[in-house]
């Protein structure tokens, strides 16, 4: 039997997600956002409800599939995928565009399939899915410019999960066993053939680790303004879990972490889209991840993880607050903003409470979150990395905690008058804010959960001083180079340029000379090879169809015209002929009575 | 006119809020010697236990031992990065908006 079903009993939440949006687009009115809301619920209660073990076993193929691995590390990324596909369903509650809903949920489902996947293929099914919902909420901001980053951000993910399933399908051939079983892997020992160095690739890719990034500040900014806050979570988490249990202390992973962690704050301070510059800061935050997956130390791997639930968080949040701002006044760059705090304090308010919590406020998520992953490299004597870290730090209050609400909500007054949005978008981001504060004021709710059992104290006054000190001095530095920091209304060259620019040669030269030699070559093949013997075919069918079939007809024609004229000889439409042929026929029949008897 | 704003045209209460401003970074400074010098005493005189008692931490990378090392930092990171990206993005980066659609028109 190929398809085998054993614990039937266990609930995918992901399934409950991707089967759940379905039922939206059924229903009205209130019934419809009570529906929005519930299934994102339900499958939080489901997460919340699992404990660890394996679940959803399916053979298929004579391959083991497994649905459900349900551990502490599957656990804590479930809890807050779930909770924030609620989240961004709250704050998308008064969306007309059904859509819109569908294809989020569905998102948020992909990725809790890649959590609870326990094997490569199911990995896989998941990966692929993610990929194409995501591609979706772009498109479905449905105008030329979102088209266009969306055709781009889904030939790379196309491109990513392909070299994914490249990589599976040698490590499975190389495996002893042929096993799919989705455990660690080391890419760079002896003997292990391309297979892991391929998977490795394609989630770094994901996680947008440059220079494989360059998609995520390119796609962001142009998805819809609540399907920009799906996005936020998903792809480079559900990237940095794969990581944590694939790819643990993997040496390379700590240095492309930190020059990450850098990298996005350099393009943050060019950076004149509010959105994208949020979306550069993902990429810094989540270098500090792939850094702390590169040390590999219990530490380092809950603070990755750790950083990933604080993270989504908060840059939902951040990407709400500047949503918000995008839809009530319709401007998206900072050079046109300023001032907006007159009309629009609570989105200000909530808006710094993420941008804190991004910074590493004392009391702030990010404070006991990021702190493990810099920790975690001071303990292992990683100077460099260390200072790398820092200084991000120190970028990510400067760009999100200052430039940004600066020129947003402060600076010139541009004269823009926004109103506050709707209230389910400020229930969004107030719950959102919520949890940064709990987090960060009682950090043991997290630290509960996380994969492994170390004691970690985030509240030193020796943490908290510097810190405050860093951030306070960045604050200083900032008011104090203000003038160089005015936003410019220009663009910067990221490695999409490859794509976007440099392949134009290319794309000109199959217009030109491919052209030339598609219509040559492979025409005068066709030509000859299907064009010629088709029309002769299609001629002896002509002559066929005109000397016989036609004939043919004409001569029924012919057979029946004639009948007919015998026929017409009969019927003359005279009574007394009618009698007569009667009186005839029953004379017939009484002679051949007659004869018979 | 609301709170915040009253706060922030009127330049009075503006100076104020600066001068605050710059009073809580110089306490920030003063705390973060005070918290290195209770880190010295503990390393010095372990049977102190001043370390454990307030929560004082432990720095694990020996420039942490700078005094104010968080505030110069800070201050050096926030100048670094604003340099070294704004020469990045004008002698390389930085195009002008319709960069990428010239190429479509």
């Amino acid at each position: 039997m190929p398809l085998e079903f054993a614990n039937l009993e266990w609930i995918h939440p992901g399934l409950v997600l991707i089967l759940g949006a379905w039922v939206i687009p059924l229903l009205g009115g209130g019934l419809k956002r009570f529906a929005m809301l519930l299934v994102p619920a339900v499958a939080l209660a489901v997460c919340l409800g699992m404990t660890p073990g394996i679940y959803g076993e399916v053979s298929f193929l004579g391959q083991d599939l497994v649905f459900g691995r349900v551990d502490r590390l599957s656990l804590v990324f479930s809890y807050v995928f779930s909770i924030m596909a609620f989240l961004g369903m709250v704050y998308a509650l008064h969306v007309k565009d059904d859509a819109q809903h569908v294809t989020a949920l569905t998102y948020a489902g992909g990725a809790l399939g890649v959590t609870l996947a326990g094997d490569f293929l199911s990995l896989y099914v998941f990966w692929e899915l993610m990929a194409i919902s995501s591609a979706l909420l772009v498109f479905q901001r449905r105008e030329p410019a979102a088209v266009a980053a969306g055709f781009r951000y889904l030939l790379v993910h196309v491109v990513g999960g392909l070299i994914l399933l490249a990589g599976i399908v040698l490590h499975a051939s190389q495996s002893p066993d042929g096993s799919l079983d989705f455990a660690r892997m080391d890419p760079f020992a002896e003997g292990m053939g391309w297979g892991p160095a391929l998977i490795l690739v394609a989630f770094l890719l994901n996680a947008a680790v440059p220079p494989l990034g360059a998609w995520l500040p390119d796609a962001y900014p142009e998805a819809s303004v609540t399907g920009a806050i799906f996005m936020t979570a998903f792809t480079t988490k559900s990237a940095v879990y794969a990581l944590i249990r694939g790819f643990p202390g993997t040496e390379l992973l700590i240095w492309l972490g930190a020059f990450m962690a850098v990298y996005g704050v350099v393009y943050a301070v060019l950076e004149n889209d509010a959105r994208r510059l949020l979306a550069y800061h993902i990429i810094s935050q989540v270098g500090y991840m792939v850094c702390g997956v590169g040390m590999g130390t219990e530490l380092a791997i809950n603070g990755a993880s750790a950083h990933a639930f604080a993270h989504i968080l908060y840059k939902s949040l951040l990407f709400m607050g500047a949503g918000a701002v995008l839809q009530m006044t319709g401007l998206r760059k900072l050079s046109d903003m300023g001032g907006l705090y007159k009309t629009m304090p609570f989105t200000l308010g909530l808006y710094m409470i993420g941008a804190f919590a991004i910074s590493a406020v004392p009391l702030f998520s990010g404070f006991v979150s990021k702190s493990m992953v810099v920790s975690a490299a001071g303990e292992e004597h990683l100077e460099l990395i260390f200072l790398l870290l820092t200084l991000a730090s120190a970028g990510t209050f400067l760009h999100t905690g200052l430039k940004l609400p600066y020129y947003m909500f402060f600076g010139k007054d541009s004269g823009v008058r926004g109103q506050e949005p709707p209230a389910n978008m400020l229930v969004a981001m107030g719950l959102a804010a919520a949890a940064c504060i709990l987090i960060g004021v009682l950090p043991g709710l997290l630290y509960d959960h996380l994969p492994n059992d170390v004691a970690y104290h985030p509240y030193t006054l020796h943490h908290i001083t510097s810190t405050l000190g860093m951030l306070g001095f960045t604050a200083m530095g900032f008011f104090l180079l203000l003038k160089h920091l005015d936003p410019e209304p220009k663009i910067s060259l990221d490695v999409d340029w490859i794509y976007r620019k440099a392949a134009a040669p290319l794309r000109i030269m199959a217009e030109g000379p491919l052209a030339h030699l598609e219509s040559g070559f492979v025409g005068e093949i066709y030509e000859f090879v299907m064009r010629r013997p088709v029309l002769g075919a299609a001629g002896l069918l002509r002559k066929l169809d005109m000397h016989v079939v036609d004939n043919a007809i004409v001569a029924v024609g012919w057979l029946i015209q004639a009948f007919s004229q015998i026929l017409k000889i009969s019927v003359t439409g005279n009574a007394q002929h009618y009698g007569l042929i009667m009186a005839a026929g029953v004379l017939v029949l009484l002679a051949l009575a007659m004869v018979a008897l | 006119m609301s709170f915040l704003e009253r706060q922030l045209e009127d330049p009075v209460r503006f100076a104020r809020i600066k001068r605050w401003f710059y009073r809580c970074l110089a306490a920030v400074v003063v705390a973060e010697i005070v918290v290195l010098v209770m880190l010295a005493l503990d390393r010095i005189f372990p049977a102190s236990n001043l370390g454990e008692k307030f929560h004082v931490g432990d720095p694990h990378v020996l420039f942490e031992w700078i005094p104010a090392w968080g505030s110069l930092y800070g201050l050096a990171s926030c100048w670094l990065i604003i340099v070294v990206s704004k020469f990045l993005g004008k002698k390389w980066l930085m195009r002008r908006e319709d960069y990428y659609d010239l190429l479509d028109g």
